[in-house]
């Protein structure tokens, strides 16, 4: 079956398939033959890979998988290989301000219609009592500003949205 | 006066940690819980819970009326404040004593007189305390730009209400002098409700030294000697440690007996802080005194011996001071860490989440000072820090060594934490000889958010082999290739 994990921002491509008497875990660079067994504390396991043993604790979330090991703490991201076919056929990144966390709009300079460049600001957010500007991704046509000053807007959320370049 | 009830009117860590030493000395307590808050630590400990509600959390807990009717309410007489919030609000101070309830900390007058930066400055300066060379905007608001720029580049922006860091700005060339004005303006008009300003000389390359001071409002005044916070991102501080490495005995005690002054000149009552700008020649020069409890005091208490929250509790009571000034003494060194909801690898962006799964570290010289609980969830409703992870060694070296050791075992799972940065940053060779300026998380970034060792196939494999749909889904298949093979026959 196969998987993308979402890594420090990369995403990495796996199948894991199973031989009869172990798993494997199939990557485009080879493959590996792994266990994972709790050990009892919370969390608390024990993979094998390669011959060795690694202690680790773990807890699966709705949306990433958060693993502790070697004194570090990760995330792994799952995303389903579905909806990353699906989220292609949506608008062109390079159109949209997506909100980098939640927060509150402080002001907005353009307005729809406006022709902006690179890196011009369109608007500004407070976000953990930090003000940041947020600026055009490329030269463009504003096509959408859906929030005004004193809206409270959700992570992710379109802050503002550019007309589609045509090619 | 004796205190019989406390209601601490604070939430997370702090309230917790108050709560602590309150019910140890045998208080009746009470704290605070917004109506949509998640439960914490300081809710299991307090005898009872007063739930506030208001437009959001954060303002709830800023709302003096509703504060004073609970403390009312459930009898307390005595309100500790903890940081942030009302603690440095005198307008707070009054109700409470028009209330009849005693506040845990200052009077209002030196809440006024230390909360205006301005008149802070001013007043320090004129007993012959050193201050930094300044432009103030009120003296005269239509030359406030020019007297800034004849100071010279670099410069410091602050809001004259200000605190935390908050509406701060560097600026470095003119051109962008007035815009960075009407940033700092705007911001400090929304913080803080005042938009006035003052400029001063950015000393380069600094170190942020602090004094602890206690004083019992009867002229008795001590120190409970310094803590260096030079690690800060944006003006906040995510590294504390005590003794400060920059220090020669004499400076030390030069620093710690000035701020002790200046805490003798508004006749101190309760815990302060008087912080410093310390410059690379050894010279240094008063930024603000923050008339409250610091986040960061704990390591205060783990190299003095003294618990501050104790003595505060024991100065609203009128107890006065348990030590003399030769008492206070400095043993081995202790180091703080801020543990925060944030990804410091996509510009400290605040994290949310379910806590899935909390393990604190444990072991000799640590103290965790924790503000969630396992099971819980973190919202952006309140600030980023979830806990402090304090250690005390009997010298710098193992000092550092135990903090690495624990912020490692520090597992916290379901929301993305500082923790690894804050490894990063004590395993920095600078950090460990000392070598350091508040601008050094900013001038070591890439090194200390660089990824380390590639573990990714056992993440994948782990996170694989977690995931029960997938591992049922691929078990499946043998079978399916067995009954295939059946039917082949």
């Amino acid at each position: 079956m196969r998987r993308i994990f979402m890594i420090a921002g990369h995403e990495a491509e796996c199948w894991l398939t199973h031989d009869g008497s172990r798993f494997v875990l199939n990557m485009p660079d080879g493959a590996v033959p792994c266990q994972l067994d709790p050990t009892g504390a919370p969390g608390a396991h024990v993979l094998r890979t390669g011959g060795r043993a690694h202690e680790l604790r773990l807890a699966v979330g709705s949306e990433s998988t958060f693993i502790h090991l070697n004194g570090r703490t990760f995330e792994v991201g799952r995303v389903d290989p579905d909806d990353r076919l699906a989220g292609r056929e949506g608008a062109a990144g390079g159109d949209r301000l997506l909100a980098p966390m939640p927060g509150v709009v402080v002001s907005v300079a353009v307005k729809p219609g406006d022709t902006v460049t690179e890196g011009q600001p369109l608007l500004v957010i407070e976000s953990m009592k930090l003000e940041t500007t947020l600026t055009a991704p490329r030269d463009g046509v504003v096509a959408e500003m859906p929030f005004t000053a004193g809206d409270s807007f959700g992570l992710k959320a379109v802050l503002a949205q550019l007309t589609p370049q045509e090619d | 006066m004796t205190i019989s009830k406390l209601l601490v009117a604070n939430r997370g860590e702090i309230a917790a940690r108050v709560l602590r030493t309150a019910k140890a000395r045998g208080l009746a307590t009470a704290v605070l819980r917004h109506v949509a808050e998640q439960e914490g630590p300081a809710h299991l400990i307090a005898d009872e819970v007063v739930m506030i509600d208001g437009p959001t959390p954060v303002a709830a807990y800023l709302d003096i009326s509703q504060i004073v009717a609970a403390a009312r309410k459930i009898g307390a007489n005595a309100v500790h404040p903890g940081y942030g919030f009302l603690s440095e609000n005198a307008g707070f101070v009054a109700a409470l004593e028009e209330a009849g309830v005693t506040f845990v900390g200052p009077t209002s007058e030196v809440i006024d007189l230390m909360g205006d930066k301005v008149r802070a400055r001013a007043f320090v300066e004129a007993r012959g305390f050193p201050i930094a060379p300044s432009a103030i905007e009120d003296d005269d608001p239509t030359t406030f730009v020019e007297r800034a720029r004849t100071l010279g580049y670099p410069l410091l922006i602050k809001p004259s209400a200000g605190g935390g860091g908050k509406g701060m700005r560097i600026v470095r060339e003119d051109s962008t002098l007035k815009t960075e004005i009407e940033t700092a303006r705007r911001e400090g008009q929304r913080y803080f409700g005042d938009g006035r300003l003052f400029v001063e000389r950015y000393i380069e390359r600094p170190r942020h030294i602090e004094v602890q001071v206690m004083g019992d409002g009867q002229g008795n005044v001590v120190h409970f000697w310094e803590r260096e916070c030079s690690i800060q991102r944006r003006f906040q501080k995510i590294i504390e440690e005590t003794p400060s490495p920059a220090l020669s005995p004499e400076q030390r005690l030069e620093i710690c007996e000035t701020a002790a002054g200046i805490a003798r000149a508004v006749n101190y009552r309760g815990a302060g802080t008087v912080e410093f700008i310390y410059a690379q020649d050894g010279a240094f020069y008063f930024l603000e005194m923050n008339t409250r409890l610091q986040v960061e005091h704990p390591v205060t208490e783990m190299v003095t011996g003294f618990d501050l929250v104790a003595e505060q509790l024991r100065i609203a009571a009128g107890e006065g001071l348990s030590a003399a000034q030769s008492d206070i003494r400095q043993t081995g060194h202790s180091i703080e860490l801020r543990i925060c909801a944030e990804d410091a690898t996509a510009d400290f962006r605040p994290a949310i989440g379910d806590i899935l799964l909390l393990d604190e570290p444990q072991g000799e010289g640590v103290r965790v000072d924790s503000g969630i609980l396992d099971g819980g969830k973190v919202t952006t409703d309140f600030d980023p820090m979830l806990s402090k992870l304090i250690v005390h060694g009997a010298d710098r070296a193992q000092a550092i060594a135990r903090a690495r050791n624990a912020v490692q075992n520090y597992v916290i799972l379901g929301v993305t934490t500082n923790t690894g940065y804050l490894d990063a940053i004590l395993a920095h060779p600078d950090f460990a000889s000392g070598d350091v300026s508040t601008g050094f998380l900013a001038e070591q970034a890439d090194v200390l958010t660089a990824p380390g060792e590639d573990v990714s196939t056992l993440l994948m494999a782990a996170a694989a082999l977690s995931d029960q749909r997938l591992v049922t889904d691929v078990m499946q298949i043998p079978e399916m290739h067995r009954k295939m093979g059946g039917w082949r026959n």
